[in-house]
This record gives C-alpha cells, sequence and structure tokens, in this order.
C-alpha cells in the first residue's frame, strides 16, 4: 500500500531528479571521456602505423638500396678492350656479400656484355653481345639507378632487375637479378604490435613480400595478391590510416608508405582487435564505472527520495489521524530539519486541539450548573478538583412559585410550560450575573448556591442581593401573570452554614449538589416565605446586617426543627 | 634410462590426439643424421616437437631405393597423418606412386613440376607439395667450374646414376653445356656403391681429365666413399653436397640442403596445423653453395684461380 503509493505523487519525482541528478552528469561525462579516449588512441594508433609503415618502408629500401650500392663497386673503373679476371673475381665476391643476387651482368661503356656469372646458368665472359638497346641499360643510363617491374621466375618467385651506371660513361654499367624471396629475412623481421605484420606490393599492386613466403611464391596470382590490394586502395591518399580486412576477412588497422626507386607500396597491417584493444578496454572500464556509478546513484536517489518523502508521509498520516480525532497521536520524525518542526509544530497543535476539546467537554459539563463565566474560571483553573467532595460554608437559595400547583391544574399545559420558560429564564439570568451555582430544579423550585464549587467575596450579601434581583425580577413577571387571571406568588428562602459539597450522580450524569442542615433550613424558610418574601436565617442576617435593610420576623416554627428559630425579612422594596 | 624410454613412449600411447607423422628415407639413420637434424629444426619452429605433440614413425630404405614403395605401403597402413618424402624425388615419387592418400611434403634436389610432381611450383594441385633444393638445375655448374679448374681438359667424365628419375634430363643439360664450354664429356654410369670404384678406375684409363658427378641423392650420400676413391686415384672430382669437399673432396656445387630440409620440417608443421597442401607454394632454396678443399686440391697438384676461391661459399684449407 505504502510502496504503491510510493511510485505515485513526490517518491518518483524526487526519486527521478535526484538519480538524473547524479547518473545523468556522470554518464556525460563518460560518454565524452569515452569520446575524447578513442579519438586519442585513433590518434595514437595513427602515429603509430604512420611511423612503423615509414620505418618499414625505410627497411625495404634499405634492402634495395644496399644491393644498388654493392653494385656500385662495380662500376667504378674504366673499361678496356683486354678481358679482365679482375672484374669476375669483383662480380663472385659480390655474390657471396648479397646472396639475393641471382645474376650479374657487366656493360662496357659501348653497350657491349663483357661478363655475365649467374647462380645457376652458365657464366658467359666477354661475349661482347650488343646490350646497348636493353631497357635496363637505358633505364640506368637516363636515371642512373634503375628497377624494372617484378617479374616472377617460373611463375612463382619475385625476381627484380637492378641496373646502375657509374659517374661516367667508361665505368659501363652493372645490371642485376635480385632474388626479392630474400626480402622476407627483413619483412617477416618486421613487427608490427603483436599480431601485425608487413607486406609489400609492387606498382601493379602484385604481392611481392609478406612474412608468410608461400602467399609470395603465388604473388602473381590475382586471387592471392587482390586482399592485399584492397587494404592499400582502402589507404588511399588521404591522411592517416584506414580499416580494411585481410584475406581472412578479419578487420584491419592498415597504414602505408611508398619505397622510392622501385615504386613499391610498404603496408602495415595490425589486426583491430588489437590495434583497438586499449579503446575497448578504456570503453569497457568507462561502462563498468557508469554502471557502478548508476547503480549507486539509484541507491542514494532511493535513499534521499525516501528520507525526503518519508517524513512528509508521516505527517500525512498523522495529520489524518489527528483529523479523525486520534489527538494523543504524535509524529515522530527525527531528522533535525523542517521536516522535525514541522512535525513537532503538528504534535504541539494536536496537543492544543486535545487540551481544547478537553477544555470545551469541560466547560459543557460545568455549564451545567455552573454560570458560564464561572465555568470558564474552573476551566481555567485547569483542574476539576473544585468540584471534589469537601465541607465549606455556603449560601442555599431556595425558590418557589406560589399556588403554582393549583394554577397548572387549571390550564393548558402549553401555558404552564410558557410561564415556566419565562420564569427559568429570568431566574437563569439573575444566576448567571451572580455567578451563583445553579444547583437543581424541579417543577416551579429551584435550588441555587453560592460560594461553591467557587468561593466569592461576601457570598451571603451576594446571595442577599441574588435573592433580591430574583424577587424583583419574578414580581415582574407575577404583575403580568395577575393581569392574565393566573394566581402565583414567589417567594424566596435562604440560610448560610456549612455543608457538605460536591458531585454525585454517574458517568456523564453528574450533578453537584450540597448536603446540610443548612440545605433544610434554606428550603424550609423557601417553603415558609409568602409571596414577595425573602426569608434569611440567622446567619445570613448578620452577615449582611447593616448592608442591607433587615427586618426581624421574630421566631417560627419551622418544620424539620425542634425549635423555633429566628427568622429575617428582607424587603426588596427597601432596594 | 631405459625405464624412462619406456614411461616416455607410453605416456605418448596415452595421446590419441597426437599427429603422426611417416617419414620415408632413402637412407640409414647414420647418413642422414644431419638432414634428419634440419628438419627437426624446422618442425620446431613450427611448433612441433616430437614425442612432445607429434610423433614421427621412421621408414628406412638404407639405400636400397627399390624398397621405397613397399615402405610407403607401410606408412599407408599405419595410417599416419602426414608423410614427410625427404632425400630425392625417388623417395616422393614412390610416395606417389604408392597412393598415399594424406598430405605427402618433399624435399628433392630435382625439378618437380619436370618430373610431374607437381603441377606447377605455385600451385601444386593434388595432395602434395614440398622443397627443391635446386641442385639437379646446377648440373652444368659443376661441369662449368670443373672446366674453369681444368682449363686445358678437352673431356671430362660425367658420372650418371641411370636408376635416378632425373638422369635424363641432367644429361641433357650437361651435354648442352658441354657444348658452350666447348669440352667432350665421357659418361660413367653407376647405381650401386661396388660400381664407384670401377667409375674411378676406368678414368685414368679413359682419357677424362675428372669426374663430375650428377646430382643424385645416392651419391650424395656417399660422399665419403666418393672422397677415398678420388684420393685413392687422384682424380678431381665434384658433386652436389658440402660432405664431399669436407670429407677431403675437391669441391662441390648444389643446394643447401640444410636449408631444404628446415623447410621441409616447416611445411610439415603448418600441413600438421591444418593447412592445405594446395595453398602452400613448392619451395625453392635461396641458396646454391660452393664449397672447395684447398688441401685436396694441393695434394692433386692443381690450383684455383683467386676468383674461384673468392666466389666459394666455404673453403676447407
Amino acid at each position: 500500500m505504502i510502496v504503491r503509493d510510493r511510485f505515485r505523487g513526490l517518491f518518483p519525482k524526487y526519486f527521478l531528479a535526484l538519480f538524473l541528478a547524479v547518473a545523468l552528469p556522470l554518464a556525460i561525462n563518460g560518454a565524452i571521456e569515452a569520446w575524447f579516449g578513442y579519438r586519442d588512441q585513433r590518434a595514437r594508433l595513427d602515429q603509430l602505423l604512420g611511423v612503423q609503415a615509414t620505418s618499414a618502408a625505410a627497411e625495404i629500401h634499405n634492402f634495395i638500396s644496399d644491393i644498388a650500392s654493392q653494385l656500385g663497386w662495380l662500376v667504378q673503373l674504366p673499361w678496356t678492350d683486354e678481358a679482365d679476371d679482375g672484374r669476375r673475381t669483383d662480380a663472385l665476391r659480390l655474390f657471396r656479400q648479397a646472396p639475393a643476387i641471382v645474376s650479374l651482368t657487366l656493360i662496357d661503356n659501348n653497350g657491349l656484355e663483357r661478363l655475365h656469372v649467374s647462380r645457376f646458368g652458365l657464366n658467359r665472359i666477354e661475349s661482347r653481345t650488343d646490350r646497348s638497346a636493353d631497357p635496363a641499360l637505358v633505364g640506368a643510363h637516363a636515371g642512373r639507378v634503375w628497377f624494372s617491374d617484378v617479374s616472377y621466375n617460373r611463375g612463382s618467385e619475385p625476381y627484380l632487375t637492378v641496373a646502375i651506371v657509374g659517374n661516367r660513361p667508361a665505368v659501363g654499367a652493372a645490371i642485376a637479378e635480385v632474388n626479392l624471396k630474400l626480402i622476407w629475412d627483413v619483412v617477416s623481421a618486421i613487427t608490427v604490435g603483436e599480431t601485425g605484420l608487413a607486406f609489400v606490393l609492387d606498382r601493379q599492386g602484385r604481392l611481392i613480400a609478406h612474412p608468410d613466403i608461400s602467399l609470395v611464391l603465388r604473388g602473381v596470382e590475382e586471387t592471392t595478391s587482390r586482399p592485399f590490394r584492397a587494404i592499400r586502395d582502402a589507404i588511399g591518399p588521404g591522411e592517416g590510416f584506414a580499416t580494411s580486412r585481410d584475406a581472412q576477412g578479419r578487420p584491419v588497422a592498415a597504414s602505408e608508405a611508398p619505397v622510392a626507386g622501385p615504386d613499391w607500396t610498404v603496408v602495415v597491417a595490425q589486426p583491430l582487435s588489437e590495434a583497438y584493444a586499449p579503446i575497448y578496454a578504456a570503453l569497457q572500464r568507462t561502462t563498468v564505472l557508469l554502471a557502478g556509478s548508476t547503480i549507486f546513484a539509484g541507491l542514494l536517489a532511493y535513499a534521499f527520495a525516501h528520507r525526503m518523502t518519508e517524513p512528509i508521509r508521516l505527517l500525512e498520516e498523522g495529520t489524518e489521524r489527528i483529523g479523525a480525532g486520534s489527538f494523543e497521536h504524535r509524529i515522530s520524525i527525527q531528522t533535525g530539519d523542517e521536516f522535525q518542526r514541522l512535525a513537532n509544530s503538528f504534535n504541539r497543535m494536536a496537543g492544543e486541539l486535545a487540551v481544547a476539546q478537553q477544555h470545551q467537554e469541560r466547560i459543557t459539563k460545568l455549564k451545567r450548573f455552573l454560570a458560564p463565566q464561572v465555568a470558564d474560571l474552573v476551566d481555567r483553573a485547569g483542574d476539576d478538583s473544585v468540584l471534589d467532595g469537601r465541607r465549606t460554608d455556603v449560601v442555599v437559595v431556595f425558590c418557589d412559585l406560589r399556588g403554582f400547583t393549583a394554577f397548572s391544574a387549571g390550564v393548558a399545559p402549553e401555558d404552564v410550560m410558557s410561564v415556566l420558560s419565562g420564569y427559568y429564564e429570568v431566574l437563569g439570568r439573575v444566576i448567571a450575573q451572580f455567578e451563583a451555582t445553579l444547583i437543581s430544579f424541579s417543577g416551579d423550585g429551584l435550588m441555587v448556591l453560592v460560594n461553591a464549587p467557587v468561593p466569592v467575596e461576601e457570598p451571603a450579601l451576594r446571595a442577599v442581593d441574588l435573592a433580591v434581583e430574583m424577587q424583583k425580577r419574578v414580581q415582574g413577571l407575577i404583575t403580568n401573570w395577575r393581569s392574565q387571571g393566573y394566581q402565583v406568588g414567589f417567594g424566596i428562602g435562604l440560610a448560610s452554614g456549612p455543608a457538605t459539597v460536591g458531585r454525585i450522580g454517574y458517568d456523564d450524569r453528574l450533578d453537584y449538589t450540597a448536603i446540610g442542615s443548612v440545605v433544610n433550613l434554606a428550603a424550609r424558610l423557601c417553603a415558609s416565605a409568602a409571596d414577595r418574601e425573602i426569608l434569611i436565617d440567622t446567619d445570613t442576617a448578620t452577615s449582611v446586617r447593616g448592608k442591607r435593610l433587615i427586618e426581624d420576623l421574630g421566631s417560627r416554627q419551622i418544620k424539620g426543627f425542634d425549635e423555633a428559630i429566628p427568622v429575617f425579612g428582607i424587603s426588596h422594596d427597601a432596594l | 634410462m631405459a625405464a624412462a624410454a619406456v614411461w616416455t613412449s607410453s605416456s605418448h600411447a596415452q595421446k590419441p590426439s597426437m599427429p603422426v607423422i611417416g617419414y620415408l628415407c632413402p637412407e640409414s639413420p647414420e647418413l642422414f643424421g644431419s638432414r634428419l637434424r634440419a628438419f627437426h629444426q624446422g618442425l620446431r619452429e613450427a611448433g612441433f616437437v616430437e614425442g612432445h605433440n607429434v610423433a614421427i614413425v621412421y621408414r628406412w630404405a638404407s639405400g636400397q631405393y627399390a624398397r621405397l614403395p613397399a615402405l610407403a605401403g607401410e606408412l599407408i597402413a599405419r595410417d599416419v597423418d602426414l608423410v614427410v618424402a625427404p632425400g630425392g624425388a625417388p623417395v616422393a615419387l614412390a610416395a606417389k606412386a604408392a597412393g598415399v592418400t594424406k598430405t605427402i611434403v618433399f624435399e628433392m634436389g630435382g625439378d618437380p613440376v619436370q618430373l610431374g610432381v607437381v603441377d606447377s611450383l605455385s600451385r601444386p594441385g593434388g595432395n602434395i607439395t614440398g622443397v627443391s633444393s635446386l641442385s639437379v638445375d646446377v648440373s652444368p655448374k659443376r661441369l662449368e667450374l670443373m672446366q674453369e679448374l681444368l682449363p686445358a681438359a678437352t673431356t671430362l667424365g660425367v658420372v650418371t646414376n641411370p636408376t635416378s628419375p632425373t638422369a635424363g634430363s641432367q644429361l641433357q643439360r650437361l651435354h648442352a653445356a658441354a657444348e658452350t664450354l666447348g669440352v667432350h664429356l665421357k659418361i660413367f654410369s653407376a647405381s650401386k656403391a661396388e660400381e664407384f670404384e670401377s667409375v674411378f678406375a676406368s678414368v685414368a684409363r679413359e682419357s677424362a681429365n675428372a669426374l663430375v658427378f650428377t646430382s643424385d641423392p645416392y651419391f650424395a650420400f656417399r660422399s665419403q666413399r666418393l672422397a677415398d676413391l678420388a684420393m685413392t686415384y687422384g682424380v678431381p672430382a665434384i658433386t652436389q653436397t658440402r660432405d664431399f669437399p669436407l670429407a677431403g673432396g675437391l669441391m662441390s656445387y648444389g643446394g643447401d640442403f640444410m636449408q631444404s630440409h628446415r623447410r621441409a620440417g616447416i611445411y610439415a608443421g603448418r600441413v600438421l596445423k591444418g593447412e592445405k597442401p594446395a595453398d602452400l607454394p613448392v619451395q625453392l632454396v635461396t641458396k646454391v653453395e660452393f664449397v672447395i678443399n684447398l688441401r685436396t686440391a694441393k695434394l692433386l697438384g692443381r690450383e684455383f684461380s683467386p676468383s674461384v676461391v673468392s666466389g666459394a661459399d666455404e673453403v676447407v684449407e
């Protein structure tokens, strides 16, 4: 229930906001880092492959130029017409020095072949064949060093013809056939990364050097050379390395460099998986980090969202319960922030509401027998103990209508109720005015207590004034009633003295009352009071003597009292 | 030691996945030792070591080349994964004729195309490929070198093995070269070791001044015997293999057999790794070596010209 609620409302918003606040910068940062890492690595790879291609080309070039410079030794001395055995010695020495040279031909200044030595065929000495139209010779004369196109001996071994002339025509020229299979030693020694390799293509794009010699031996075949040419063509004239696929279809990163002279191309190729291994590793690292930090962001966001919404949920729940009347409920939030302050203020509010309600209930109860202001007073004291049973001096006031029973029998009930209602309304107002305590009323009679439960100043005087006010008011009513033919009178009796006061009754049916002879005395005095009469006992009379006009009515035999007791009257006409 | 050998062989028997090479050899282990070492070196370069990840079954013809087809048949019966046929064209031809269905890797001095062993060097075709040391091709060079040593000689003896599949083509080339060089040839035949002596003996009787041996494995593996005979009869001779001058013969000119056997080993390894023989072009060795023995020349009362000495790859003094 709570969990389901969690995915509506604030929780998902907070969660999403917090999650994005953490995860998004991380993701962007990761992506940017990955991108720049990729670019850097590509640049590094480009540089690396470029350097390797250049250095491989330099090594291949060295192989060729070594041969050319060895040949250079043979075109230094001018030719004479005599046979020269020294040249043959030089030629055979060259064979030992340059194992790649298969045959060597020396041409004199007239374009005549003077010496031909071969590893496989027979030598020719002083054949004097005219070689001046030989393209090798023509080419060498044009550019000092001449390289032929690659030819394939017996359809397999790549051969190159190198021709060189000396610095003057008299020294003639040297033409050598070179078995390019021996470049294998150079090309197989070139390492490109872990598994990369270098290979050489001639001008026509035929394979002439590769670490796998068996490919070179089929270099003349289109099917062998095509995939290598494809790699070279993929690189193109643009800058940087290119990606292509090797003969096995594996992607490779390749770069090339030209070999000046024979006009070859050296290509270095590295499997892409190896070339990009650092990129992949970096990407993988970034991905793992991102995944980790995303999970962390999620947990963090969940925790924060929980921290933020949990107090709100508690507040919501709390206010609902308080609203439903559980004022004793307290919202427990210990976050130390605004939420806790808010919860505390809710708690305070709940407490105040509870107090207010109790106050209301008590007032309601008190108002049943206390004048509203007295009830308020008692309530403000915040203590019911004033209503507890105790013995205290009180003034008890009884009043009732004379001839009411006879009157009520003779008139319609509505008239009786109308008379009573007006009667009690007047009395109620007076009781409230004098802050007296209404104890009970039955029919036309009424009992009022002064000085309990709330003590007052000069209770007797107040009771007397209360009685006088009652007489005045009720007599006003009686005048009216009499004009309507209702023969009723109103008498009051009051007595002072100690009585036991307190609440009696059960549950909500509680009343405040006074018990003691003073109550009986007051009731009896009331009973013996005639219309317009206020009878008071000795104690009361003593208390108000000098303050109010008291009339000594002598001793009267009062029912329930053995001896006649002195009775006094108050003339309200006199006030 | 014996226990260790038993242990190793039994442990090998427990590796059914280990490939088996059938090694068909025309000679005995003693004569073939240096070639076998070169073969093992090549095999090791390709990642295979005998007894470790490859087993080798040897069949030795011990000079009786007629036994080669039967020995090849034995290897077929053993169902080896690969047949290596080193030491000359007869071996390759015997293996091919025996109907080996697995790959054959040969090592020979002849031209495998001309012998019909392969279709072409770059695309051998079928189940056979290998290495040629070019020794057969350079027979005329031996004649040239001999003529250079003996410029006054008019007739040079040539020894040929009539049983060799390359004998005809070699003689043809030699005759053509002799014409160019302006010398006459006296042809001697020998196909058994017992015939060698009569050849040397007859050189003196006939007017030939020296002996040029054609390229032939049977001759090549009997260099010591030939060197001894040449010294005994005081005959200048040249053969295809460096073993000859090293054993006291005068000189040799031929392909580097160390290189060819080593390359055969590499090819055998590549085939074991799963490469198709049709994708492995026939390799020609890159090195043809010229070895001379100056001591022998002195004993024979001959002298090499400075240009010959400077052109020699190795000089025994």
